[in-house]
Formats: C-alpha cells, sequence, structure tokens
C-alpha cells in the first residue's frame, strides 16, 4: 500500500468517516474505497467499532433523579427571586 | 401557473396562534428549561457513567449540571446547540469536582507520549482478516466493550466517547474539551487504537480470534 491512494486514505480514514475533511479529499477517498477492498475493510473496522461504542454506552437514567431534579430547579428558582 | 395560484397559497395562512413569536411575552424560564434540557438527561447520564464508573456519583453529577445549566440559562443563545451546552457544563462539573480527587498521575503527560509507545492494533491484524475483526467487534458484549473504554486514559475517552457516542464534530468537543482541534484528533485516534487492540486482545483470549476462527482454516 504505497502510492495507490491506500496511505493518504488510511491517515484520513477517521476524519472521512465523520465527513471532517475537506470537499475535494472525500471524493479521493471515496473513490479509492470504490476500489480497494482492504481500506473499504478498514473503514468497515472502524465504523463497527463507533457503532458498537455507542450501542454500548446506552443508559437510561433513573427515574427518581428526574425527580430530584426537578426539586432542585424548584428550589433553585425561588432562591433567585 | 401564474401569480393568481401562488398568492393565495402562502397568505391564506392564519397570522394568529403562533406561540413562537410572542417574545413580548416572556415564557417560564424554569417550564422553558425543563422542556428544552431535561430530554438530555439520559444522555448526560450515560456521559456521568462513563465519566464517575458508578450510578450514584452520575446521578449527582446530572443533577449539578441541570442545577448549574438552569443558574446560566439566560446565558444560553436559544437556536445554538444545547446539547453541546449542556455537555460543557457538564464536563466542567465533572472535571472542577470528580477529577480532582481521583486525578491519576500519567493524565497531563499523556498527550506527549509517542504512538509506538501507546502500541498499535492495525500491526498486529492481518489484512485479510479485517473483515474478521469487524465482524469480532459487532459480537462483542456491551459490558467488555464499557470495561475497555473504561481502561483507557480519561481524556483519549472522553474524545472518543463525545465523538463515537453523541457524535460531536471535532470543533464541538473541542469546546467541551477546551483543546485545540489537533489535540481532540490525535485523542481520538489513539483512544480508538487501544480500544481496538484491548477489544482485539479480548478476542484472541476468548478464541474467537478473526485470525484463529477464520483465515486458518
Amino acid at each position: 500500500m504505497t502510492d495507490c491512494g491506500c496511505d493518504k486514505a488510511r491517515r484520513d480514514l477517521e476524519e472521512y468517516l465523520r465527513n471532517e475533511v475537506c470537499h475535494t479529499n472525500h471524493t479521493d477517498i471515496t473513490e479509492h474505497l470504490a476500489t480497494c477492498a482492504s481500506c473499504r475493510d478498514e473503514a468497515l473496522v472502524a465504523r463497527t467499532l463507533t457503532e458498537v461504542v455507542a450501542r454500548a454506552c446506552r443508559e437510561t437514567a433513573p427515574e427518581e433523579l428526574r425527580d430530584q431534579v426537578l426539586v432542585r430547579l424548584r428550589e433553585t428558582q425561588a432562591t433567585h427571586h | 401557473m401564474n401569480g393568481v395560484l401562488e398568492r393565495p397559497l402562502l397568505s391564506d395562512a392564519p397570522p394568529v396562534d403562533w406561540p413562537v413569536m410572542d417574545d413580548q411575552a416572556p415564557a417560564d424560564p424554569r417550564a422553558q428549561f425543563e422542556e428544552q434540557a431535561l430530554p438530555f438527561m439520559d444522555q448526560l447520564y450515560a456521559a456521568g457513567m462513563r465519566m464517575t464508573r458508578n450510578p450514584a456519583d452520575a446521578a449527582d453529577l446530572v443533577q449539578e449540571t441541570f442545577v448549574k445549566a438552569y443558574s446560566s440559562w439566560a446565558t444560553f443563545t436559544q437556536g445554538t446547540n444545547l446539547k453541546a451546552w449542556l455537555y460543557r457544563i457538564l464536563t466542567n462539573t465533572y472535571i472542577n469536582t470528580y477529577r480532582k480527587k481521583q486525578r491519576e498521575p500519567y493524565q497531563s503527560a499523556i498527550d506527549d507520549l509517542e504512538d509506538w509507545q501507546l502500541g498499535g492494533a492495525e500491526s498486529t491484524t492481518a489484512t485479510s482478516s479485517r473483515s474478521a475483526e469487524a465482524e469480532a467487534i459487532d459480537h462483542m458484549p456491551a459490558s467488555v466493550v464499557k470495561d475497555a473504554l473504561q481502561s483507557i486514559p480519561e481524556d483519549f475517552r472522553l474524545a472518543v466517547y463525545l465523538a463515537d457516542v453523541e457524535g460531536f464534530a471535532y470543533q464541538e468537543i473541542a469546546d467541551i474539551m477546551k483543546t485545540p482541534i489537533g489535540t481532540v484528533m490525535s485523542r481520538l485516534h489513539r483512544g480508538r487504537r487501544m480500544l481496538r487492540e484491548l477489544l482485539a486482545d479480548y478476542a484472541k483470549e476468548r478464541g474467537i480470534t478473526p485470525a484463529a476462527s477464520r483465515s486458518a482454516k
């Protein structure tokens, strides 16, 4: 993987997947991924990692937290005026 | 198709009953705050869990965050990114109250480490097994992923969390973490590489390493 576009694609892959690269780079990398299975796999790993982390971190706040917050907000309001 | 048809369509809408427009009649700020900010509670709690590592501290942190946010609600500009604003307060509160007491010594020096000192996942994985690696990651139990995330340095973990879980843009993460964008990128890359390596190690230990289960046969 030298001058075939792999270096650039690998270097900017994270930014590419997060839409943080400029338009020109984005087009270049899209074109490269279309022809390079190895970089496509690398992108798949990166994307999967993001999905798995997002999935694992999902939480629901305890019901009583909501009540506690509402009470605190009411107190805060009261001391404000 | 001419002007006759176009005009009525636009002007027929009744000019009344638009609560959006009532600038003169200020809504109750608390009602407004509750309506707009409280829906982020689950997300802030999830972030708090990853920061403090336990439910009680996470709940306290979220509570403090909402109280502080409400106190400065007047400074929030309607129409700007409320989620990012709340995360900034959450992160500040965390750093100022919780992190002080548990700050680990390596934190300040971690950004200066060279890549080779942190290791790299890419080199350990053969090209042919990458799609299998993706599959192994995909089947990783949530508890394993959370443990792995918990074991990487805090600043890296936060960058990964804000990018991967919350989908914040680099600039937003830079604002939240109060660091330059370059630092955000570096922390994100390194954090993800460490995470990937930890998950690969886990898979290897369990004998579900992609290389062993697939390419070998």
